[in-house]
């Protein structure tokens, strides 16, 4: 045996994965730095290096923008479609740094932030997976570091949350495989370029279509699998639930994208994947129902991801690529709208406490204007409402819907939304509202003034992709 | 410039909340010259070439396409005359943010008449109810602030079944470059489709005039909104389903609008007759022009489904009209308000004697309201009377005169309930309006009486607007 044969791969399929393989690295850059580093120096050195590790990354991974390859035999495909969910991983990942000043105690920082970054390049793996291994690979990375990050708060909920999403999250993990394993039985390849060619159709094949769409509706905690979320969200630490609710989502729904997209050619994708449209019209629907009774910020914005997450695969029903298209743009725009809220959130709190209840927001429209103003923005986006980016996005996903025959699914994204603005404007309204005295809490000073960046970059980004809608183009194909 | 009337004055609201608190006059007057200042433009800028910028290429094409001339130029000319209005007569705690909701409100609402793309539109349309509710919630005389969660749940309703039939709109179409589009341009949409999207349309227009039966936010919200702003709400937001009817409805869907013809009458008729007859029955002044708003905007529902030019003509005289009066009643009003501490005709009385320019200044808008011939008022009236009759619309006309004789009678009642007879010895004393407070009311009664001479223009921008002329067209030959 030649060593050709033993690592029968290339330059090219390393470069395919060098931005995720930076941000592994620099991981462990972090953790030597925490414990070399002078107590002082630790918290910003160790911040500043992960933030431009990620930076670096995204750079890196945009100058593949234009030559899609397909890296170690087709399991890791780096194409555009990949590159924009590596960018999203990256901002977000970027974004819940910047929150990070109620990360953990100050020994843990270094720790914590390593771990964020295993999760991220966990999720850029996932960006790029187009193999049954691949995903599992990057799925386990993105959770392990996951587990780890919900329990890092003092606060009581915070252990609780996290043995909560490592069991549920378990569960699903197993349902992915047994789905695996079951299509590798039918069609004898890990391959997702596999299942798009002639498969044998038989139960097998089907089953495990099935179990692997439960497993990744499970990770993107649609209805009827999304029981775990608000209580994991509100336990965890506020920029792992920042975090939590972009890059998860971002990772599994490139997983979920690529898999339905690789069987809709077949003659049976139409049966396979009309649960998952079904999942999608009722997580629209009862996410913003249970939203309305929500008076924790953490909890609302739980619920308010599970039914924005129902607008984005709805938006892919048909299967069009117009569709996966405006589903992209969409998760582009949620990502800058939900962090930006998160951001207000960790601009309200203080040494103790999370800025959370909806109590923190009373009179907050007389106390700090601007704040309240970003926050009534984003909201508005998050309620698809001008002029914004959830308001452009929302009208593209209506447009396609309409377009390959989902009117239905556009209905509901109408009604729900209607629903939606009730529970969004429940915190506008508690910041500009009538209060007494004592509701209104005294202005202190943040513990970190860290967040604002965020503010600022989340609200001209969800203002100008609304007025200027920037599409993925070369997206397809997803799978070679 | 068209693009600088919607911007400048958002940007100037948002940079209000940058002065200082106890800055109130300075904010006030700095809006009062942003909104003077836009009154200008639009004045001289009769048929400013349009400008347009892409927005959208695909699902359909979609545009920053703002033009100011038909109807709408209009109605710009009047948002921008009574906001400024209402602006110098503003006197309310935090007076600095209140400034700054209405400067947002008029880039708001400046943006839905100028917007030549119904995705534009849309935008203004849910964009207009933002500042609104923000207002209702931080003004509101109550801590739960029913009416702002009403006035949300009626009009977001309304917004969103407006976005999804523009989506579609968009999608059958091909482009939401639409409004003021010469009638050929268009592709034929089938009837199925374009029945749905008329209804989506149909239904924001409807809850925003407001018509029976999706009025009852309205008089909730002009009764509880601070004076200034119901002023301007009543005055052209409400205008905009009306607008809607006429630029998107019959320019663009006169199929389905043509069939929904004899219901949408019917809906005006019972608007018509049942506003003036709730209005009669109110104690609270502000409720009695919400509830005078209902019947006399009704009147202009049936103009717009007799697809009559004279009434087409008459319909925006009176969009006009009505805007101009019940912007001086919604001010006079919250004059009284402000001297008597109380809006109740019940309570009220007597008020003529010692304020005789706030009387003077509220008997001319009165008068106006109830279509005294010589003011604006009449003026449309007149026309879609005309209008409807010569439509073959008989007995639907003798029906809308009642209401007109009604308005007599409420009109009559709200002048003498405040400024006549007794006056109760609990009420404060306080000085009449100060010459400035005159003045604010000054530009509003000059136009109730340019217009009320000469309707002209108006009517004939109207008639010779391409939509209107094409929905009036498209009627002769069905």
């Amino acid at each position: 045996m030649t060593p050709q044969s033993i690592i029968p791969f290339g330059s090219s399929d390393w470069s395919a994965v060098v931005p995720m393989t930076i941000v592994a690295l620099s991981a462990l850059v972090v953790i030597l730095a925490d414990l070399t580093l002078p107590k002082h120096l630790r918290r910003p050195v160790v911040l500043g290096v992960a933030i431009l590790a990620l930076a670096i990354a995204g750079v890196v991974a945009l100058g593949a923008w234009g030559h899609p390859v397909a890296a170690f035999g087709g399991a890791f495909v780096l194409g555009g479609f990949a590159i924009v969910f590596e960018e999203i991983v990256v901002v977000a990942a970027i974004f819940s740094l910047l929150l990070g000043s109620t990360l953990g105690r100050e020994d843990q920082a270094g720790g914590a932030i390593a771990l964020v970054l295993w999760s991220a390049s966990g999720a850029m793996l996932m960006a790029g997976a187009a193999n049954f291994m691949t995903i599992f690979l990057g799925l386990e990375l993105l959770s392990l570091a996951l587990y780890c990050l919900c329990g890092l708060s003092p606060r009581a909920g915070a252990r609780e949350s996290a043995l909560k999403y490592l069991i549920l999250s378990s569960t699903a993990s197993g349902f992915l495989l047994y789905g695996m394993a079951l299509i590798f039985g039918a069609t004898g390849s890990v391959s997702l370029a596999a299942i798009a060619g002639p498969t044998i159709s038989n139960a097998l094949f089907d089953v495990g279509c099935g179990m692997f769409l439960i497993g990744l509706c499970f990770k993107l905690s649609l209805v009827p699998f999304h029981v775990w979320t608000p209580d994991v969200y509100e336990g965890a630490p506020l920029p792992v639930t920042a975090f939590m609710s972009v890059v998860t989502k971002a990772g599994t729904l490139a997983v979920l994208a690529r898999f339905a997209y690789a069987l809709a050619p077949l003659p049976q994708a139409h049966a396979i994947l009309a649960p998952l449209w079904i999942v999608a019209a009722i997580s629209m629907i009862v996410g913003n129902v249970a939203a309305l009774a929500q008076t924790d910020i953490k909890r609302l914005l739980a619920y308010s991801g599970i039914a924005q997450l129902g607008y984005i695969v709805a938006s892919m029903a048909g299967t069009s690529e117009q569709g996966l298209r405006y589903a992209i743009f969409y998760l582009g725009a949620y990502t800058f709208m939900n962090l930006g809220a998160f951001a207000v959130v960790a601009l309200l709190s203080r040494e103790r406490e999370e800025g959370s209840r909806l109590a923190t927001f009373a009179g907050l429209g007389y106390r700090q204007p601007v704040l309240a103003g970003a926050m009534t923005f984003f909201l508005l986006s998050l309620a698809g409402l001008p002029p914004t980016a959830g308001f452009t996005g929302k009208i593209l996903i209506l447009a396609t819907d309409v377009n390959s025959g989902y009117a239905w699914l556009a209905v509901l994204l109408i009604v729900g939304t209607a629903i939606s603005a009730y529970a969004y404007f429940k915190i506008v309204f508690a910041m500009y509202g009538r209060t007494t005295g004592a509701e209104i809490q005294r202005a202190t000073k943040p513990a970190s003034a860290l967040p604002w960046v965020g503010v600022a970059i989340c609200a001209v980004a969800t203002l100008a992709l609304g007025l200027y809608p920037i599409l993925p183009s070369d997206i397809v194909p997803l799978v070679k | 410039m068209i693009w600088a009337l919607v911007i400048v004055p958002i940007v100037a609201g948002l940079l209000c909340y940058a002065l200082p608190r106890s800055a109130e006059n300075a904010a006030k007057w700095i809006a009062v010259g942003v909104s003077f200042a836009a009154f200008l433009v639009v004045a001289f800028g009769y048929g400013l070439p349009d400008e347009s910028l892409r927005w959208l290429q695909r699902p359909f094409a979609a545009n920053f396409h703002v033009g100011l001339n038909g109807p709408g130029y209009w109605i710009v000319l009047l948002l921008a005359l009574t906001t400024g209005c209402a602006l110098m007569v503003t006197r309310l705690p935090r007076g600095r943010d209140f400034v700054a909701q209405m400067l947002i409100l008029l880039g708001a609402m400046t943006g839905v008449f100028v917007a030549r793309d119904l995705m534009l539109f849309a935008l203004f349309w849910d964009l207009m109810l933002i500042p609104v509710f923000i207002v209702l919630v931080a003004w509101s005389p109550t801590k739960s602030s029913a009416t702002a969660w009403k006035y949300l749940i009626y009009n977001l309703t309304g917004g969103l079944a407006l976005l999804l039939a523009t989506a579609a709109f968009g999608i059958v179409q091909g482009t939401t470059d639409v409004i003021g589009a010469a009638p050929g341009s268009l592709a034929q949409i089938s009837p199925l489709w374009s029945f749905w999207i008329f209804a989506g349309f149909t239904l924001a227009f409807l809850i925003k005039t407001p018509v029976f039966p999706f009025h009852t936010w309205a008089p909730d919200t002009y009764a509880d909104l601070p004076a200034p702003m119901a002023a301007v709400v009543s005055a052209v937001q409400s205008k905009a389903g009306l607008y809607g009817f006429i630029v998107v409805g019959s320019a663009l869907l006169g199929g389905p609008m043509h069939r929904a013809a004899a219901a949408m009458i019917a809906l005006g008729l019972i608007s018509l007759v049942y506003g003036a007859l709730a209005a009669l029955a109110q104690d609270d002044t502000k409720r009695i022009v919400a509830y005078s708003s209902l019947s006399h905007l009704g009147l202009i529902v049936l103009a717009v489904f007799s697809f009559d030019p004279i009434a087409y003509g008459g319909a925006v005289v009176y969009i006009v009209a009505h805007g101009l009066f019940s912007a001086g009643l919604f001010m006079t009003i919250g004059e009284v308000e402000l001297r008597e501490d109380t809006r109740l005709l019940s309570r009220l009385g007597g008020l003529g004697a010692r304020n005789p320019r706030l009387a003077g200044g509220l008997t001319l808008v009165a008068l106006a309201a109830l279509g005294l011939p010589g003011l604006c008022g009449f003026a449309g009236e007149i026309l879609i009377l005309t209008g409807l009759y010569s439509a073959g619309l008989v007995w639907q006309t003798i029906v809308a005169l009642v209401p007109i004789v009604l308005a007599a009678a409420y009109m009559l009642r709200l002048f003498q309930g405040t400024m006549h007879g007794p006056e109760l010895a609990d009420l404060p004393e306080r000085e009449d309006l100060s010459p400035i407070e005159f003045l604010a009311l000054a530009p509003l009664v000059v136009a109730i009486v340019l217009l009320g001479v000469n309707p002209g223009p108006l009517a004939a921008s109207a008639a010779s607007h391409g939509t209107v002329a094409n929905a009036v067209a498209r009627v002769e030959t069905p």
